[in-house]
């Protein structure tokens, strides 16, 4: 390895391990992910032509607004850390505020997606999707797990944010430590790297 | 452990671009979508997706800039392990009715 | 290494069980951030679960003593080794020694102060008890606790109409906790080790438990996902493992074992650190072939991370699946002999001193060869279309299991017992417990791989009167080997109380936790050590300290 041995300065910070910590947290979340695109793979593989049929019902154009709003939502974040660095704190809450609004904004349309897909009876153990072929069935399955896991996530992710707007606002995260915000930071990238995948899996393969 | 560290200031400018940047990918994947590609559509989704997952990782996550071993690792280590899962499972799907 | 020698002892000795901290009594204990104490919580409740696991197995083999035998329903039966292996697994072999000795003794041995996220130690324990709870919940409550056998295999875990998805949850929760240790182990050993304290001069259970800590990190998460989806499943009719939806029931095989094959690596690792860490001790000789130990863990890790499908060799995989993964199983052997070898290899010419520890690390090295050859007969792929679902696999674990992790938890528990407590144990009884133990273990479980020989079927209430007599020396074996632990539990609880107070460097070993009083104070160290040599190099110990 090639750092030298880190030094147990008594009451010192650690940011470059806080940060680790979070990477390897994040790790486990792309593993808890990855579980669910090797289903969506193997059920894939048996099912080519279900799957190409069943993702002609979705809202590509839905799915793609969603797309972009989270990845400017990933923009808003890594300059609102850039902003605090700088000691612009007024400008790093209104970035963090934005990032929230457009969580948000993805979790409102999410909402419509399944409200609209209920409507048609399009869900788990309903009669018309039970009727369907077993592509299509797991299809919408996996659609509502993987999204809605990632919905959760991303819920989550807007909780963490506002906790660290009010530390902002105490100057509990400012220019000499702002380490919280740039590990909440971290996980908001990776939920919206999460979506990347999703995007193209589920939107795109008609 | 040092106090606080200079992590690298990256510059408003360079976070634009990048943005700019996966929002153009966005649109490449779109559009191949819409077209006939056959077996290559899961491959060219997957690398637009791998290659803009990697702009985030390295930029907005600063990946980049990290100077330790571990950080240079991790993301390889854990592809490694994810196509290992995959590939193994297959292993098994793809060749049920015997290997041809 | 700097010494405190002569000062140490006149200074008064403020141990980590006095408290200092703003909370008093319960308090002080539950919402603690000392690593010392988190790893003394785990120890009792670990034990308290170790103990109910017990209790159940000895219920079986009652059970199981005749044939026609009917204590129980058959229910119950299924229900009673369900609860075993999810108690066993998840609540003892999984946690122990990476919660325990892991939480105890990591910081010390690398010169930290404490690990590099206190509060998540704390939250990881919580975690823990919480899991706990709700899978008690679920033996208490409903319809009863789940049938299905820990491996909660669909579709019959989507439709029988008991405790899953409760117990589920609480194994769900089990995972978080783990996760959350395996992060806090690796960051504090990238992050906080002392001056001087470079990769090569680390411990050997310091490796175990780094190795270990990666796998509990990249591999819970799909048992996670997979045991959500068993409630998902269950509450929302999705159909992903539902072969009436187009579900795959051998694709949620696939996702349960890649996770608990490594879950087994886990399991035994740790364990094997400990052995290392003891073996150059009582053989007073560095450890034969340092980097080939530290590095053979990590190979076990990654490579145990590739041979999950041996425990499916006859639900329908493919041909080839299986031959792969048999190929991979034969491989994984390799660095396990290596450290064996390894070990041995310490020993020989070694001044060997014959005590408990010592003792235990022996039976490992003997239980642990007996479990890694049968298990190498059943890697094999026509013997397993014999062995497989009979009695021969649960011989096999309970040989790795029991004989490898077990007998490495029990080596810790009488090596580390007087810097924990500060108290020694009866050497003697130790020796006793051993000895009773050795003899009830080999009894029951060799029987096990006879019978499974024979052809009886595992998970059977019943069974034919051909095996009554072998059942019979299996139960006999059982009540054995239970005498030999209570003997042993007995002797150390009593050492807790009336023990002769422990010197702090009873076994005269040099790694950094015996240069600290028995028991440590809360700060671990007065002053940060500088490292300038190995963690067995007596030669230097004996010059310089």
């Amino acid at each position: 390895m090639d750092e030298t041995t880190a030094f147990a300065l008594e009451g010192q910070r650690d940011a470059t391990g806080a940060r680790l910590g979070m990477w390897l947290f994040i790790l486990s979340e792309i593993l808890l992910f990855g579980g669910l695109f090797i289903l969506y793979s193997a059920y894939r593989y048996k099912n080519p032509v279900d799957f190409h049929h069943a993702s002609r019902e979705l809202d590509v154009i839905l799915g793609t607004l969603n797309t972009i709003i989270l990845l400017t939502s990933s923009l808003s974040m890594a300059a609102s850390i850039a902003a605090i660095q700088r000691s612009q704190r007024k400008l790093s809450m209104v970035l963090l505020i934005a990032t929230m609004a457009l969580g948000l904004f993805f979790l409102v349309n999410k909402g419509f997606e399944w409200g609209a897909k209920m409507e048609h009876g399009i869900y788990p153990n309903a009669p018309t999707l039970l009727a369907r072929a077993k592509g299509e069935i797991l299809f919408f399955g996996l659609y509502y797990v993987m999204t809605g896991l990632h919905g959760l996530h991303v819920l989550v992710g807007v909780c963490v944010l506002l906790v660290m707007l009010i530390l902002l606002s105490k100057g509990k995260v400012r220019s000499t430590h702002f380490t919280p915000l740039e590990n909440s930071g971290l996980y908001w990238h990776l939920v919206d790297i999460i979506w990347i995948f999703l995007y193209p899996l589920f939107y795109l393969i008609s | 452990m040092k106090p606080e560290e200079e992590v690298r200031k990256t510059r408003y400018q360079t976070y634009a671009l990048v943005w700019v940047t996966l929002i153009i990918l966005t649109g490449i994947t779109l559009s191949a979508a819409g077209r006939e590609l056959g077996g290559w559509t899961v491959l060219i989704a997957l690398v637009i997706a791998g290659t803009k997952s990697g702009l985030v990782l390295n930029y907005f996550m600063h990946l980049r800039s990290e100077r330790l071993t571990v950080f240079k690792v991790i993301i390889p280590l854990v592809l490694a392990v994810f196509l290992v899962f995959i590939l193994l499972t297959f292993s098994d799907l793809a060749f049920r009715g015997g290997v041809k | 290494m700097t010494t405190t020698g002569a000062a140490e002892s006149i200074r008064p000795r403020i141990s980590f069980y006095e408290n200092q901290g703003r909370h008093n009594g319960i308090l002080a204990w539950i919402l603690t951030q000392d690593h010392k104490r988190i790893g003394i919580l785990y120890f009792i409740f670990v034990m308290a679960f170790f103990f109910s696991g017990v209790v159940l197995g000895f219920f079986m083999r009652l059970q199981m003593i005749a044939p026609g035998g009917a204590i129980m329903k058959p229910q119950t039966y299924n229900s009673l080794f369900t609860l075993h292996g999810i108690i066993m697994i998840f609540l003892v072999v999984i946690p122990a020694i990476p919660t325990i000795f892991g939480n105890f003794f990591l910081p010390i041995q690398i010169g930290a102060r404490d690990v590099a996220f206190p509060r998540i130690n704390l939250l990881s324990w919580w975690l823990y008890i919480s899991g706990a709870a709700i899978v008690a919940l679920s033996v208490f409550t409903g319809e009863g606790p789940p049938d299905t056998g820990w491996t909660f295999y669909t579709p019959y875990s989507l439709r029988t109409t008991v405790n899953v998805p409760l117990a589920v949850f609480g194994l769900f929760i089990l995972g978080m906790s783990s996760i959350l240790t395996g992060v806090n182990f690796v960051t504090t050993t990238h992050r906080l080790r002392a001056p001087g304290m470079t990769w090569h001069r680390l411990p050997l259970f310091v490796w175990a438990i780094y190795s270990t800590s990666w796998v509990q990190i990249l591999a819970t998460p799909v048992i996670g996902v997979t045991l959500a989806l068993i409630m998902i499943e269950r509450f929302f009719g999705v159909g992903v493992f539902d072969p009436a939806k187009g579900g795959d029931p051998i694709l949620y095989q696939h996702m349960f074992w890649i996770y608990s094959h490594p879950a087994t690596y886990i399991m035994i690792l740790p364990a094997m650190g400990i052995v290392s860490d003891i073996i150059p001790v009582f053989a007073r000789k560095k450890i034969f072939g340092y980097m080939a130990i530290a590095i053979s863990g990590v190979a076990i890790a990654a490579v145990g991370s590739l041979v999950w499908g041996h425990h499916m060799f006859v639900s329908g995989q493919s041909d080839f699946a299986a031959l792969l993964f048999s190929l991979l199983t034969f491989l994984v052997a390799i660095p396990s002999a290596i450290k064996v070898f390894n070990w041995v290899a310490t020993l020989h010419k070694g001044s060997i001193v014959l005590e408990p520890p010592l003792l235990f690390c022996l039976a490992f090295i003997f239980l642990f060869s007996i479990g890694g050859l049968t298990g190498l007969i059943q890697g094999a792929l026509a013997p397993n279309v014999h062995l497989h679902d009979t009695y021969w696999i649960p011989g096999h674990f309970h040989y790795i299991i029991f004989g490898g992790m077990g007998f490495g938890l029990f080596a810790a528990f009488h090596y580390w017992f007087p810097k924990m407590f500060g108290r020694m144990y009866n050497r003697k009884m130790a020796v006793w417990a051993w000895v009773i133990m050795l003899i009830g273990f080999n009894i029951f479980y060799f029987s096990m791989l006879l019978l499974g020989w024979e052809g009886m079927p595992r998970r059977y209430y019943d069974y034919l009167p051909q095996f009554r007599t072998l059942h019979l020396t299996a139960t006999f074996g059982s009540w054995i080997l239970v005498a030999g632990l209570i003997v042993m539990f007995a002797n150390l609880f009593r050492g807790l109380f009336t023990g002769e107070k422990a010197k702090d460097n009873p076994w005269d070993a040099s790694t950094l936790e015996w240069q600290i009083p028995s028991p440590p104070p809360t700060e671990n160290f007065e002053e940060i050590p500088v490292i300038q040599r190995g963690p067995y190099d007596f030669k230097e110990f004996d010059q310089n300290g």
